[in-house]
C-alpha cells in the first residue's frame, strides 16, 4: 500500500488540538492561590544536573531551579514551539555575532536553606554555574555550550558571554531545561557536588520539602519567588510509580492530576482502553494531542558497500510501510518524519515542500526492488541490525515490522539484539558492521537533530556520513541569525537529506496529554520543564 | 552440642560468603556496557568516559578493586553508591526492613494457607475438599505474582474507582497504614510459596499417617485431632521447614516485582535499579547481604529441626 499525498499531509499534520482546551475561558477566570497538585514522577538517580543527563533529575529540578532564559509556557503556546522569555534574565542584547549580554532581575533570592539562607542571587552565581557546567568532569550536556569562549560578570546584575564563533542557537541552548541550572557555589563547597537531595537549593518557584527514595518528592511553594504572586499552587506531591498497572489504577481513581507518562501524557495503547471509563469517572479531564519528537531510524554504514550506494538507501526507505507501523504500533495515530522530527513544527519541512525526495517516504516495494537490482543487488543482500529494546514492547513491534518489510525486498536482516548499556557503548556511537535500528533523542531544536547526526566525525553520526554539501549547510545555518533565512537553509538540508536517505526515518507517535480540568492556565508541551509549565497554573477545587 | 554445631556451620559459611563475594563482584562487571557509559548515556565524548572512569576508580585492575572492597567489607563498609554517593550500608539500612517485613509477612501468609489446608487435604484425602484444595494449590503455583498483582490493582480501579494503597507509608507516620499497605503484596507473595508448602504438607502427612505408630494411636482410641496435630503433623513438618528455608531466595526474588508494582522502597527494587545502572558497590553490597541472610536462615532451619524432633541431636 502506498501513501497518497493527502495521507502524507494528514499524518504529517502538526498539532492535533484537543476538544476541551479553551484558553480564552481559562484566562477570563481569576487565579486562586493554594492547593496540592499530585503527579507521577521518576526517582532521580541523583540530583546533580551537571553529572547526569537523566530526565528524572532534570524534571525534578525544573520545579526548584531557574535558568537565564526559559521556554514560554501556557495555553497560548502551541506544543512543538518554544518561544523564549527571560527567567533570571530581565533582558538581553547581542552587540555582535559572538557577544551576548544579559541583565539580571534584581532582588532574586535563593531558597531559604543553608548554606545560602536566602541571600540575593548575583551575576557571579551565573558565571560560577556556567563555568561549572563547562568544566566539571562527566557533564555529558556540556556540548550544548561548546561555543562559549568565556563568561564574565561586569557588574552585580550583568552577565556577558563571548563565543568562539557565531552560534545562533545559543539562546535556545540556555533556555533548554537540561542546560545550565543556576546553582550556588556555597552548596558545592559544602557538599562537593550536587548529588544529594540536600543540595537541591535554587531560585525556582518551588522548594524541595522532602525526598523519599523510590517513594516520592514533595515540593512547597517558594514564598520569596521573584515573580510576585507566583506560583499559585502551594504544594506538589510527586509520586514515584514504576508500575504501569499501578499508575493506571491511580489515575483512574483520581490520584494524579496529569497523565502518568512523560510530559503528562497517557500512552495511546492505554488511553484507548480507559478513555471510556475516564469519561464517566473523571469527566472534567482535558486533553491535547501533539506529535512526539522521538523518532526511530535505521542507520547504516554509508561509508561501506552496499550502503554507500544511494540507490540502496533509497530502496530501503521505499521498502518500509510507514502507514502499517502507525497502524500497528501507534494505534493508527502517528506522524511521518522528514529528517527533522515533525514535532518541531517550526523547523520540520512539510512533505509537500520536500520536493523530489518526498517520494522516498512512500511505500513502494516494487520500486525498491528495481533500485536494488540497478545497484547490483537483484536478489537483495544479507545484513545485521543492531538493536536494543529500551524496555518498550512498541519498539520491538516496530523492529519486527521493519525486518519484515526489508525481507520482502530481499534484504535479509539478522537482528543483533544487545543489552541497553552495550548498545549505547557501541551501536549508538556508530560502532556496528551493517545497520542499527533505534530511537533518536527527542531534541527541542533542529540543530541538535541535524548537526550531531550529519556533521562529519560527530559522535552521533551513526551512519558515518561525510557529505560536504550537508556539512557546509549545517555550519551556515548555525551562523544565520535571521530565522526565516535559517529556516530556508534547514529546509534545504532536509530536501538534500531526503534524497540521500542516510537514515531511514520512521513515524513518531502522537502524545495524548491529559490533565485534570481543575488545573487552570496549564498547557502541555515537550521537554523536561514541568515546573515551568506549572508555574503560572492554578487549581480551581 | 547445638552451640558447637552452629559455630562450626558459621565457620563453614565464611568461605561460602567469600566465594559469593567474588561472584557478586565479578559478574556485574562482565555485563557489556558499564556504569560510566550509562551515566554519560547518549552524549558522551570519549575523553569524558575515561575521565569519569578514573574519577570513580574503575580504571584500576579488577583484583586491586576487589581486594580493596573486601578490606572495606571486613570493616563493615560496603562502599558508596556510584550514582547517589551515599554509603551503601546506609542505603541498605533504609530498605532492608521493608523487604524483610514484606518477606516475613509473605512467609506468614504462606504458612497460614499451607498448614491448615495441607492438613485438611491429607485428612480428607480424595474428597471434594481435597480436590478443591489441590486444584487451588496448582492454580496458586501457576499464576504469576505480577499478573495477579496487576489484576488486583487495575480491576477495582476500573470497576469502582478504588485502588489498594500504593506508595509507601512509614511506620512512624501511620502504623496501621504501614501494615495495611503490606497486606495485599504479602498475600500475593505468599500464595505461590503457600501452594508449594501446602502440597508438601499434604504429601508428607499422608506418608506419616500410614506409619505404624499412627495406626497404634488410632488403635488406642485417640481422637483424630490429637493424632493429626500432635503425632503426625510434627513429624511431617520437618521437610516443610526445609522447604521454607529454601523458599527464602524465591520470596526475595518475588519482592522485586511486588515492590515495584506496589511502590514499596525495599531492597529488591533498589537492587534492580542498581543492576540497570551498573551501580557496582550497591549490587555487591545488596547481594552480599542477601547471601548472608540466606546462610543465616538455613542455619536457623537446621537448628529448628532439633526443636521439632527431639530425636535429632547435633
Amino acid at each position: 500500500m502506498s501513501l497518497s499525498r493527502r495521507d502524507v499531509l494528514r499524518l504529517g499534520g502538526a498539532v492535533l488540538a484537543g476538544a476541551s482546551l479553551t484558553p480564552s475561558a481559562v484566562l477570563a477566570q481569576t487565579p486562586k492561590r493554594g492547593g496540592t497538585l499530585s503527579i507521577r514522577t521518576w526517582d532521580p538517580p541523583n540530583f546533580d544536573p551537571f553529572q547526569t543527563i537523566s530526565y528524572k533529575t532534570h524534571i525534578a529540578l525544573s520545579f526548584t531551579h531557574s535558568r537565564l532564559l526559559k521556554h514560554k509556557a501556557g495555553p497560548g503556546v502551541a506544543p512543538g514551539t518554544f518561544p523564549l522569555e527571560g527567567d533570571l534574565a530581565e533582558s538581553w542584547t547581542q552587540p555582535n555575532e559572538t557577544t551576548y549580554v544579559f541583565k539580571l532581575r534584581k532582588g532574586v533570592r535563593w531558597h531559604n536553606k543553608p548554606p545560602v539562607n536566602g541571600r540575593e542571587l548575583t551575576a557571579d552565581d551565573v558565571v560560577f554555574s556556567v563555568n561549572h557546567f563547562l568544566t566539571v568532569k562527566g557533564n555529558a550536556n556540556a556540548y550544548m555550550l561548546k561555543a562559549v569562549d568565556k563568561v564574565e560578570a561586569p557588574d552585580k546584575y550583568t552577565v556577558k558571554f563571548t563565543l568562539k564563533e557565531p552560534f545562533v542557537w545559543f539562546l535556545d541552548m540556555l533556555s533548554n531545561p537540561h542546560a545550565v541550572a543556576i546553582v550556588a557555589k556555597e552548596v558545592l563547597d559544602k557538599h562537593g557536588d550536587f548529588k544529594k537531595h540536600e543540595t537541591v537549593i535554587g531560585t525556582g518557584p518551588w522548594m524541595l520539602d522532602s525526598y523519599r527514595p523510590n517513594v516520592g518528592l514533595t515540593y512547597v511553594r517558594n514564598p520569596s519567588y521573584f515573580l510576585p504572586g507566583l506560583p499559585y499552587i502551594d504544594r506538589i506531591e510527586a509520586t514515584v510509580d514504576e508500575d504501569n498497572a499501578s499508575r493506571m489504577a491511580a489515575f483512574l481513581s483520581g490520584k494524579y492530576d496529569l497523565g502518568w507518562e512523560f510530559v503528562g501524557s497517557i500512552a495511546r495503547v492505554d488511553w484507548v482502553q480507559i478513555k471510556g471509563t475516564l469519561a464517566q469517572r473523571r469527566p472534567n479531564l482535558k486533553t491535547v494531542e501533539f506529535p512526539s519528537p522521538v523518532m526511530n531510524h535505521i542507520s547504516m554504514r554509508t561509508d561501506q558497500k552496499p550502503f554507500s550506494d544511494v540507490r540502496v538507501r533509497r530502496a530501503m526507505s521505499l521498502a518500509i510501510d510507514r502507514k502499517a507501523i502507525i497502524d500497528s504500533a501507534y494505534e493508527g495515530v502517528g506522524v511521518l518524519n522528514p529528517p527533522v522530527a515533525a514535532a518541531l513544527k517550526e523547523w520540520a519541512i512539510p512533505f509537500d515542500k520536500l520536493g523530489e525526495g518526498a517520494k522516498y517516504y512512500k511505500y513502494d516495494p516494487a520500486e525498491a526492488k528495481r533500485l536494488l537490482a540497478a545497484a547490483g543487488y537483484p536478489n537483495g543482500f544479507p545484513g545485521t541490525m543492531c538493536f536494543t529494546t529500551y524496555g518498550t514492547p512498541v519498539l520491538v513491534d516496530i523492529m519486527q515490522l521493519v525486518q519484515k518489510d526489508l525481507k520482502a525486498v530481499g534484504i535479509d536482516v539478522k537482528i543483533d539484539q544487545k543489552e541497553y548499556g552495550a548498545y549505547i557503548a557501541t551501536c549508538f556511537y556508530g560502532k556496528f558492521e551493517s545497520m542499527t535500528f533505534g530511537p533518536q533523542t527527542g531534541f527541542l531544536e533542529p540543530d541538535n537533530f541535524l548537526f550531531g547526526q550529519y556533521y562529519p566525525e560527530e559522535l552521533k553520526n551513526q551512519s558515518h556520513i561525510n557529505d560536504p554539501v550537508v556539512a557546509d549547510m549545517l555550519v551556515r545555518q548555525r551562523r544565520t541569525l535571521e530565522p526565516a533565512k535559517r529556516r530556508e537553509i534547514i529546509y534545504d538540508i532536509q530536501r538534500h537529506l531526503a534524497q540521500q536517505q542516510y537514515y531511514v526515518q520512521m513515524p513518531s507517535a502522537v502524545y495524548v496529554a491529559v490533565w485534570e480540568g481543575a488545573l487552570k492556565n496549564y498547557a502541555p508541551n515537550m521537554g523536561y520543564d514541568y515546573g515551568g509549565r506549572l508555574m503560572a497554573a492554578w487549581l480551581d477545587r | 552440642m547445638l552451640r558447637r554445631y552452629l559455630a562450626k556451620r558459621l565457620l563453614v559459611a565464611v568461605p561460602s560468603l567469600l566465594i559469593a563475594s567474588l561472584i557478586v563482584f565479578t559478574l556485574p562487571r562482565l555485563i557489556p556496557g558499564d556504569v560510566v557509559v550509562l551515566m554519560l548515556a547518549e552524549k558522551a565524548y570519549a575523553k569524558d568516559i575515561d575521565e569519569l572512569r578514573a574519577k570513580l576508580g574503575l580504571d584500576r585492575p579488577l583484583p586491586v578493586q576487589y581486594v580493596e572492597w573486601l578490606g572495606k567489607v571486613a570493616r563493615g563498609d560496603l562502599g558508596e553508591s556510584l550514582w547517589t554517593k551515599r554509603p551503601v550500608v546506609e542505603e541498605i539500612g533504609q530498605r532492608l526492613p521493608i523487604t524483610s517485613e514484606l518477606a516475613l509477612l509473605g512467609l506468614a501468609v504462606a504458612l497460614i494457607i499451607a498448614i491448615p489446608v495441607g492438613v485438611i487435604s491429607a485428612a480428607r484425602q480424595d474428597t471434594i475438599a481435597d480436590y478443591v484444595a489441590r486444584s487451588v494449590a496448582i492454580l496458586g503455583l501457576s499464576v504469576p505474582a505480577f499478573w495477579l498483582a496487576t489484576l488486583l490493582i487495575v480491576l477495582p480501579a476500573i470497576w469502582w474507582g478504588w485502588r489498594p494503597v500504593t506508595g509507601f507509608v512509614e511506620f512512624s507516620r501511620d502504623p496501621i497504614g504501614h501494615v495495611a499497605q503490606l497486606l495485599l503484596p504479602a498475600a500475593i507473595l505468599g500464595i505461590a510459596v503457600g501452594a508449594a508448602l501446602m502440597r508438601l504438607t499434604r504429601g508428607m502427612l499422608l506418608e506419616v499417617l500410614r506409619q505404624d505408630y499412627v495406626r497404634t494411636a488410632w488403635a488406642k482410641g485417640l481422637g483424630e485431632r490429637v493424632i493429626l496435630m500432635k503425632h503426625a503433623l510434627r513429624n511431617a513438618v520437618i521437610p516443610v521447614v526445609t522447604l521454607l528455608g529454601t523458599q527464602l531466595p524465591q520470596i526475595i526474588g518475588g519482592t522485586v516485582i511486588i515492590e515495584t508494582v506496589f511502590g514499596l522502597p525495599g531492597m529488591s527494587r533498589f537492587l534492580f535499579d542498581a543492576i540497570n545502572q551498573r551501580d557496582y558497590p550497591v549490587i555487591q553490597g545488596v547481594n552480599l547481604v542477601v547471601v548472608s541472610l540466606i546462610v543465616l536462615v538455613n542455619l536457623a532451619v537446621d537448628a529448628l529441626y532439633a526443636v521439632l524432633d527431639p530425636r535429632i541431636r547435633y
